[in-house]
């Protein structure tokens, strides 16, 4: 299953599906819960063809107030409403002192922040009555770490029992910025928890600074290295992210295709065997 | 054990250098990284700003506009899960701050306020009208409303004119109704005068036409035939536009 994030920029083609068809689509509950009007006719629309993943923006897990559960209500009702087979979220936090700032911010790699993000990605899953796939985030420069990133992303995984989304091109631009080997990162990692993968371009800014800015084409060394991580994990579905610099639908179909084939050929004996 | 502070208090001062810029060193940080964060950030909080507010950024110095951008951000906790609903914080904020006299521009709140309606008219959640038939009598009936409106009322005619010169001219009471097309979900917005906004509200609260001409006189209206001939008049054109759905049955 080879999906793509659904954005009101072209949201007419996704639903025509003929120039674009993706397996599934993704979108942020946020940007689509508690509205009306033509965008929840739209959104009706292609509810229709598509099955659909949520990726959560706001949850903040790795905050240090509480959960805010009035938001959470909400999520809950939205998933059960629109039958959402996988609830995403992040491995960083994106409010503090209850101000939201709207960005993915970089957790402090720190026994405390661990203990404390499963704690809060435990008493998530028990409300919402389902496992929580939390994506490793770019960042752009670690914050007082006292543990490894892997070691901080193992903790949080075994003690909240959480699964994980691996965004492939995150850990290939953190990597470059922050000077590690991708493949030996990767290899930390509790790869069995992979429930979902995240496919998306970057753009070097500088000569030591990639962004990660959904705004390009997936880069040639990021399929590569989605081609060596798939070969670890068992088969889950995978994302196309772009949300800025929209291409042509055929661009884009191009790259699902991409995608699709890879997986085909990498997983080929996993679909034998089911 | 770590002489370090705890990883909220790493927390906080991150975010603080975030929205206000004050000087933070926080071990392992670098400073351009923690720049570029600060950066991004305020950047798309002004760009969520300037397409929510198209109008009001054109019309204010650009310097003075980086001001009210940063000011609420550093000051006012976003509490919006939603991005578009952030919009709505800001135009609090200038409420709440006297922004009309702080920065000199007394119909700002007038104009936030037209340019909120719309993107909240656009998005709000559907409300189901009341069961309508399609005729009735325009006096008699009570009437039912597309219930999916704002009607709101302004010193400066911000709905006509975005000149400063001539919106200060013109400082008065003037009311704008905004209603959502049910089919295609356009917003369409109409310059009411006083006594039909009057109407308006009063037939939203299931008022008569005839009940409400006859409390205009308390109002010091004086009800001519050229008054009832021109109240209906206007509703049986918003009737065509779908804001009057109809009549009770
Ligand atoms: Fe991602």
């Amino acid at each position: 299953m080879v999906g793509l994030g659904f954005r009101r920029e072209f949201a007419e083609e996704m639903i025509s599906g003929e120039l674009i068809t993706p397996d599934f689509i993704e979108f942020a509950p946020e940007n689509w819960m508690n509205i009306g009007g033509y965008w929840k006719k739209m959104l009706h629309r292609v509810l229709e063809k598509y099955p659909v993943l949520c990726h959560g923006l706001s949850l903040s897990l790795g905050s240090p107030e509480e959960v805010d559960k009035t938001f959470l209500r909400y999520v809950k009702s939205f998933l059960e409403e629109y039958k959402v087979r996988i609830y995403s979220e992040h491995l960083s936090y994106s409010k503090c002192d209850n101000a939201h700032l709207y960005d993915l911010l970089p957790m402090p790699f720190r026994m405390d922040a661990a203990l404390h993000m499963a704690a809060r990605i435990q008493q998530v899953q028990d409300y919402l009555q389902r496992p929580l796939a939390m994506e490793i985030i770019s960042y752009y420069t670690p914050v007082a770490p006292e543990m490894s990133e892997a070691d901080f992303i193992n903790e949080v995984v075994q003690r909240s029992g959480c699964q994980l989304l691996l965004d492939v091109n995150n850990i290939y631009v953190n990597a470059f910025n922050h000077q590690y080997d991708a493949k030996a990162f990767m290899a930390q990692l509790p790869l069995d928890k992979v429930a979902y993968i995240h496919m998306a371009g970057h753009e070097q800014v500088s000569p030591d600074m990639i962004l990660d800015t959904h705004g390009h084409p997936i880069a040639d060394p990021v399929y590569e290295l989605f081609e060596w991580t798939i070969r670890q994990i068992r088969p889950v579905p995978v994302l196309l992210e772009r949300d800025f610099n929209i291409p042509q639908m055929q661009d884009l179909q191009e790259e699902l295709t991409r995608l699709k084939s890879i997986c085909h050929q990498q997983w080929k004996h996993h679909e034998l065997v089911a | 054990m770590s002489s370090l502070p705890d990883s909220r208090q790493l927390q906080q001062r991150f975010t603080k250098h975030i929205r206000t810029g004050v000087r933070t060193i926080i071990p392992g940080v670098a400073q351009d990284r923690l720049a570029h964060y600060r950066h991004a950030i305020f950047h798309m909080v002004k760009d969520t700003m300037e397409s929510a507010y198209p109008v009001t950024c054109a019309n204010i110095p650009a310097r003075k506009w980086d001001r009210m951008v940063r000011d609420f951000f550093a000051h006012h906790a976003c509490t919006s899960n939603q991005v578009w609903k952030l919009p709505l914080e800001f135009y609090t904020y200038a409420v709440e701050n006297n922004w009309d006299e702080v920065y000199d521009i007394p119909y700002l709140s007038d104009l936030l306020a037209f340019e909120w309606a719309e993107i909240e008219v656009f998005n709000m959640e559907d409300i189901a009208p009341a069961a309508f038939t399609s005729t009735g009598n325009w006096l008699e009936t009570p009437l039912v409303l597309n219930p999916e409106y704002r009607l709101l009322s302004f010193k400066y005619p911000v709905h006509r004119e975005a000149k400063r010169a001539r919106l200060l001219k013109e400082q008065g009471a003037w009311f704008v109704l905004l209603h959502r097309e049910p089919v295609n979900g356009h917003v369409q917005f109409t310059g009411l005068s006083p006594w039909l906004a009057f109407v308006t509200e009063q037939l939203a609260a299931g008022i008569t036409v005839k009940d409400i001409l006859e409390y205009a006189p308390q109002l010091g209206i004086t009800v001519t035939a050229e008054l009832e001939k021109d109240t209906i008049a206007f509703l049986v054109d918003m009737q065509r536009q779908q804001f009057v759905l109809g009549f009770q049955p």
